[in-house]
């Protein structure tokens, strides 16, 4: 194999961790001997387009995007809807692109992205593409927040899994449910998050940034109806 | 009851179109306030992933546009339905462009919820979810049963109540009938 574009569904573009994650993936893909690959952002119009005629003249396209409320964000799929004519293409005898994808959350738990990836490759079959494989990662809003050091073993899993796309035209298992991490936390990790959770200060992530914007008082604001009680 | 349909096809003069309006013909008919909201009409314009909605003016999207509208709707009613014909397998991008604005409704911080890590919730009160789907002539059983897995998903992390789907192969009134014991 050796055409790539790597299409950034991000509505964040260029800032986004799953732009991060994709540049990853194509120095594998380079390494295992394919052409620099084509980046493109969906929430950019120009890209958007370009995604759409660069679906028909690849060899490989990979498709990564971040969770949206459980599965992708709008404007991906409005560009599946916008590639639809290929389906005839392929019913035709045409030739569709390999295609792989990459999803990421901000939950740490990889499961929540297992719904998305089975209607991900049902698409690859109905577009009559051979299936590279969906990379799942969960913890992806963290990755911004760490230096590039604490990175580092995802990187190498990311570079990993672009080799054997260029290699062998899909992702290994192994390696996919090695960069996956934890798939659910064990009933025992569950029941003391449960308590730790309850703990403002466990809110790590947020908390300095209602701070640093004034509206620390303000956070549990409510403005279409009756807020739900503290503690809950 | 109070009910609220969000319509994510894109064509006004499509034959789910009419079906939707019969669904809310027949909910309005039997006593319920019906609000449809087509979604088609609305200036969204989209979630860009600021978190804005979260953490800079918390419970509201910076973005001037009408999802809060949809927001207010959803958060008010008793009963929120997500109608959309299934298009390459999922529903449309418009229901989805618009769903991805409601992360307004829930707050940031994680809880665990039945194991696994979710968001808190914002109100004390959310509506039943109903999913209305269009079987369009590209849809097959598993596409149906993969659009109502994911759908499942994001209901449970919006914090709905509980879930009722259907698929417009069935008289308007026979599922509006079941949609309104869901309410």
């Amino acid at each position: 194999m050796n055409s790539l574009v790597l299409l950034n569904g991000s509505p964040r573009g260029e800032r986004s961790n799953s732009m991060k994650m994709l540049a990853r993936v194509a120095e594998g893909w380079q390494r295992g001997g394919g052409q620099a690959p084509e980046m493109l952002h969906l929430a950019r119009r120009s890209g958007f387009d370009r995604a759409v005629e660069a679906f028909a003249e690849s060899d490989a396209v990979l498709l990564g995007m971040p969770l949206y409320t459980d599965a992708m964000p709008g404007v991906v799929k409005l560009y599946i809807e916008a590639i639809a004519p290929r389906v005839e293409v392929a019913a035709a005898g045409g030739r569709n692109p390999t295609i792989g994808f990459l999803v990421q959350s901000g939950f740490p738990e990889a499961l929540h992205s297992r719904p998305v990836e089975r209607y991900l490759e049902k698409l690859a079959r109905r577009l009559g593409s051979a299936y590279a494989g969906t990379i799942v990662r969960g913890a992806g809003e963290s990755i911004h927040m760490m230096p590039d050091e604490a990175n580092k073993r995802l990187w190498a899993h990311l570079r990993t899994l672009g080799e054997q796309l260029a290699q062998n035209g899909r992702f290994g298992e192994a390696e996919l449910k090695a960069v996956a991490g934890n798939e659910r936390f064990s009933a025992p990790a569950s029941a003391l998050l449960s308590v730790v959770c309850r703990l403002s200060a466990v809110q790590f992530m947020w908390n300095p940034q209602f701070k640093k914007n004034g509206v620390w008082k303000n956070r549990f604001a409510a403005p279409y109806g009756p807020a739900i009680r503290a503690g809950r | 009851m109070r009910i609220t349909i969000l319509n994510g096809d894109p064509d006004p003069v499509s034959a789910f179109q009419q079906y939707v309006q019969q669904v809310a013909g027949r909910l309005a008919d039997s006593g319920h306030t019906v609000t449809t909201l087509n979604l088609r009409d609305l200036d969204l314009k989209g979630c860009s992933g600021c978190f804005g909605c979260w953490l800079k003016t918390p419970g509201e999207c910076l973005k001037r546009d009408d999802s809060a509208q949809v927001c207010r709707a959803v958060i008010n009613s008793s009963l929120t339905v997500f109608a959309s014909p299934v298009v390459m397998g999922f529903t449309t991008a418009l229901l989805k462009r618009a769903t991805d604005q409601m992360i307004p409704l829930i707050h940031p911080y994680f809880i665990i919820q039945g194991g696994e890590v979710h968001h808190r919730a914002r109100y004390a009160n959310y509506p039943a979810f109903g999913l209305l789907l269009g079987a369009e002539s590209d849809c097959d059983a598993e596409d149906i049963e993969i659009t109502t897995a994911l759908w499942r998903r994001t209901a449970r992390n919006l914090k709905f109540r509980s879930v009722f789907t259907a698929v417009a192969d069935r008289s308007a009134w026979e599922v509006a009938d079941e949609l309104a014991r869901v309410a």
